[in-house]
């Protein structure tokens, strides 16, 4: 509807980016890195058994299922979109992998990437075809996609399980260097989605679609095909993340994912990616995955909490984080 | 310009409401409503008598289990408790354990709470071991998928006990016993008790549980197979989960009333959603206790003063003080007595003719 040119932000030309736009980029960034490198020090400080290999790797293999649902929040929230189906697509992923691991590995494999990928796909389609918000398209994407969980599993009364031996455990159970698989699945995904990012023309694409769209149309870009990429891509590392957990946990638990997509969607933000879209970085989701992670280790740490100060405690330490975070990147815009 | 400020403006706003939106209906969702009248005093009475340990085999041993000798005084002792101490069971459960805790005089008791995430519940039962944690009791959110923190706590030979839910795991090996009430029995005599107040005879509506847990499938099938063997004259009509909430137990009463009039009886899996009954019943112009006979399941404050009220007939028991059992079989275990793998608690029931005397008793 508004095609102000005007609008559109540099990132579409990240080549002639300025210095003091690349600060700022820069320092939205960082400013969740410097967060959590905070967190870390003050944590450590307080608490003797926090800065333990056993404790760092806790948070690491608690905090990669998060990390690889926001890597596709990332992509989703900077192209301008929102995608509350995550949590649900976890569960359901889960509830697949173990239903279909009584296959082999290979079944647990596919099955719930395809459904992921199919549900994301569906969604994208939906949004960028149709034009319906992005959040309704979702929500709609949540329900199905529980009542499809709680359908193959009888109502959530019945759960599927690994079973005992089969080699699709070590996906979730598996330790290399100290660091559970999934961690360094994380990690390698994560990698490869800052290259993507940065580094192709989809990148490029999704920044400008995310910044203004109408613009980005006019301006020759494959508008429909880079939502509906998009959307897939979440499905896909939603559904990867619930069978990374299935395996881990060794069954499809039916209970998983319930309001996970507010904590992806948090980290995302506090990651300083803009809910608004056009502005973001892979980097910054990890942070915010890294100071959510955190958070909530430290509140075990004090131990003695009820569940009531716990969530006070954690909502505190997240407000203090994001206006930081906020702040921080202020401070690098204002040149 | 300032048209695209502006639209951007309204876009972050729109997208914060959003935002705002969600995790207001997260919120809603998760708030288990509970007026909070019932102050838990785990110590006034109601301790819990063991009704029975499972007889088979020769029982658990410190040798048997591998884990190190332990002097409680000294130890750091872990509890995971599963669900938001948001209302009264729960509530009474952790107070009953800290209580316990103090009284024995362990060195440190570690206190987590997974907020009804299955995901967090594991983070937390490894976050105390990460901590130093020798000994855990869990209250376990979900029969299933508790492997990798067993596995972490098998690894440091730190023996577990679960309390009040079942996990689905060998006992003595994975876990080191199970400690709570025998669900299938509390249904069944929840179905004796409606029989009592009905005389027999009614059309009875389910208020299930939340779905996915032992406690829900165990309290219906105990309810069904009894009502069945003894009452041919009740009949079941509608059967629907209120999730073990107030006010989800409130919002599907309205409906159910709505949709069958003639419903004589309740049968609410949990205090709270029998409490939600009360007031749809009172809403819709009948007389709960009266007109519709309510019979649940818990055994809180609220729910005993509402049988001493006259809107609640009748209510089976479910003793959350798991604190003192729970460190004597800790002790027993360390002193090297075999522990059975499952040890049962007998549950008290209230009706009008003992529930003005035993509401001090109550949680």
């Amino acid at each position: 509807m508004i095609t102000d040119s005007v609008a559109v932000p540099t990132t579409v030309r990240p080549g002639r980016a300025t210095r003091a736009e690349r600060l700022a980029s820069l320092s939205q960034r960082h400013g969740a890195l410097t967060m959590l490198a905070l967190a870390l020090i003050a944590a450590s400080v307080t608490f003797e058994s926090f800065a333990t290999a056993e404790n760092l790797a806790g948070i690491a293999i608690q905090s990669s299922f998060v990390a690889v649902i926001a890597l596709g929040m990332t992509f989703v929230i900077i192209g301008g979109g929102i995608d509350l189906s995550v949590g649900a697509v976890f569960a359901l992923a889960g509830v697949l992998a173990a239903f279909g691991s009584r296959w082999g590995p290979v079944t647990a494999l596919l099955l719930p990437l395809g459904a992921g990928a199919l549900i994301g796909l569906v969604q994208g389609v939906l949004i960028a075809r149709t034009g319906m918000a992005p959040f309704i398209v979702t929500l709609a994407g949540l329900l199905a996609a529980r009542g499809l969980m709680l359908a193959l599993t009888t109502e959530g009364a019945e759960t599927p399980l690994v079973p005992r031996g089969s080699g699709f455990l070590g996906l979730g159970r598996g330790v290399f260097l100290g660091l559970g698989v999934p961690v360094w699945i994380a990690i390698v995904l994560c990698g490869l989605g800052a290259v993507l990012l940065r580094r192709t023309r989809y990148g490029q694409f999704l920044f400008a679609v995310g910044g203004n769209e109408d613009a980005a149309g006019l301006m020759g870009v494959p508008v429909t095909r880079v939502k509906v990429v998009t959307y897939a891509l979440s499905g896909l590392l939603a559904a990867l993340a619930g069978m990374l957990n299935a395996a881990r946990l060794g069954s499809g638990v039916t209970i998983l994912g319930v309001g996970m997509e507010l904590d992806v969607i948090a980290a995302v933000v506090i990651g300083g990616t803009l809910l608004v879209g056009g502005a973001g970085a892979v980097g910054g989701t990890v942070c915010g995955v890294l100071i959510l992670g955190v958070i909530q280790n430290v509140v075990n740490q004090i131990g003695t909490l009820t569940s009531s100060v716990q969530s006070v405690v954690s909502g505190a330490f997240l407000v203090v984080a994001v206006v930081a975070q906020t702040y921080l990147s202020r401070a690098g815009r204002a040149r | 310009m300032s048209t695209a400020r502006t639209t951007d403006r309204l876009r972050a706003l729109a997208a914060t409401a959003a935002l705002l939106l969600t995790g207001v209906a997260a919120l809603a969702g998760c708030t288990k409503s509970e007026d909070g009248g019932s102050p838990s005093d785990g110590s006034s009475g109601g301790e819990q008598v063991v009704a029975s340990s499972s007889p088979s085999g020769e029982g658990c041993t410190l040798e048997k289990y591998g884990a190190p000798k332990l002097d409680l005084t000294d130890a750091i002792v872990g509890f995971s408790q599963s669900e938001k101490e948001a209302n009264p069971f729960r509530i009474a459960e952790t107070q009953s354990i800290r209580d316990e805790a103090e009284k024995v005089g362990v060195k440190k008791l570690l206190v987590t709470n997974a907020q009804s995430q299955l995901s967090k519940q594991i983070s937390d039962i490894q976050d105390m071991l990460a901590q130093g944690a020798q000994f855990l009791i869990v209250a376990p959110l979900n029969s299933d998928g508790l492997e990798p923190a067993l596995q972490a706590a098998a690894a440091k030979k730190v023996p577990v006990l679960t309390i009040d839910r079942k996990i689905n795991a060998t006992a003595c090996s994975d876990y080191l016993a199970f400690l709570g009430s025998d669900f299938v029995e509390q249904g069944k005599r929840a179905a004796d008790a409606m029989v009592k107040a009905t005389g027999g005879t009614g059309k009875v509506a389910i208020l299930l549980g939340s779905s996915g847990n032992n406690v829900t499938t165990d309290r219906t099938n105990g309810f069904v197979q009894q009502l069945a063997a003894t009452a041919p004259g009740m009949e079941i009509v509608a059967q629907q989960t209120g999730e073990f909430a107030r006010d989800k137990g409130q919002a599907v009463m309205e409906q159910l009333i709505s949709s069958n009039p003639e419903i004589t009886a309740v049968y609410a899996e949990n205090d709270e959603m029998a409490l939600g009954a009360v007031t749809a019943l009172k809403t819709a112009g009948k007389k709960p206790g009266t007109d519709v006979k309510i019979v649940s399941i818990d055994g809180t404050r609220n729910a005993v003063q509402a049988i001493v009220d006259g809107s609640i007939n009748a209510v089976i028991e479910s003793n959350p003080r798991f604190g003192p059992l729970a460190f004597a079989t800790a002790a027993d275990f360390y002193a090297g007595t075999a522990v059975q793998p499952a040890i049962i608690i007998s549950d008290r029931a209230y009706d009008s003719a003992n529930a003005a005397a035993e509401l001090s008793s109550t949680y």
